[in-house]
């Protein structure tokens, strides 16, 4: 316990971000390695009033998309939930959008 | 003095004289406390996300003003009495437009740089340089 405690920091050791793209040998599938729209496309404004594009990031039942899915990095996640929060607090969201 | 964005709803079966009266009225508020109004934008008529006060759509009028917070606080309390309005939203906006005037020009400057010395093409340009030099070919 003590030993594990006084070297927490082995940074080799410490697993890497999960949605990277994978190609194994073993499994033969191939992810595609997903790309924050936001830094691609150099959007810098992530505007509540831009309903286009914050639409795009909202799930059917008017869900935020996790980035997990989405592939937005974490600063841009950051601004896009806020931008969706406030467009829904002004009608231009659903809170939660009926099927 | 800050920078602010008001956006609010007024009801749709407003008429539009009144709702034009309604504007004047808040464009002084602002500018009778030493605030000025940069923009007013009216969007018109538009289908809401969710019912409000059994209005299934409203106009959108957009205010973009310089004003002190004290203005903001009456300008709110306006808006809420009034029978017109039935939604509204302010966001301060002076920090972001700030960051994202830093972030275009971080940007331009990178840009001139890029194009004042142009670097010596790697045998094999991985996706993102390649995409970063057509950018910078723009």
């Amino acid at each position: 316990m003590t030993e594990s405690k006084g070297r927490p920091g082995s940074a080799g050791q410490r697993p890497t971000g999960g949605d990277k793209a994978v190609a194994t040998q073993k499994k033969q599938y191939f992810r595609r390695k997903k790309v924050c729209r936001f830094c691609v496309e150099r959007i810098d404004d992530i505007n509540y009033k831009d309903v286009r594009l914050l639409s795009s990031f909202i799930a059917e039942r008017g869900k935020i998309v996790p980035r997990r899915i989405s592939g937005v990095c974490a600063p841009h996640q950051r601004r896009l939930g806020d931008a969706i929060k406030k467009a829904r607090n002004i009608a231009l969201l659903p809170f939660a959008a009926a099927i | 003095m800050r920078i602010y964005e008001e956006l609010f709803i007024v009801k749709p079966d407003a008429p539009e004289e009144e709702v034009d009266q309604f504007i004047e009225q808040m464009k002084s508020v602002v500018s009778s406390s030493g605030g000025s109004v940069d923009k007013v934008d009216k969007w018109g008529k538009r289908r809401l996300a969710y019912r409000v006060d059994k209005y299934r759509e409203g106009a959108y009028v957009l205010f973009q003003f310089n004003a002190a917070p004290e203005t903001v606080k009456e300008f709110e309390r306006r808006l809420r009495v009034s029978d017109l309005v039935i939604k509204f939203l302010t966001v301060r906006i002076d920090q972001t437009l700030k960051r994202l005037e830093k972030r275009k020009k971080d940007r331009d400057k990178r840009a001139h740089r890029k194009a004042a010395a142009p670097s010596p093409a790697p045998a094999q340009p991985s996706m993102a340089q390649q995409m970063l030099g057509e950018s910078a070919a723009e």
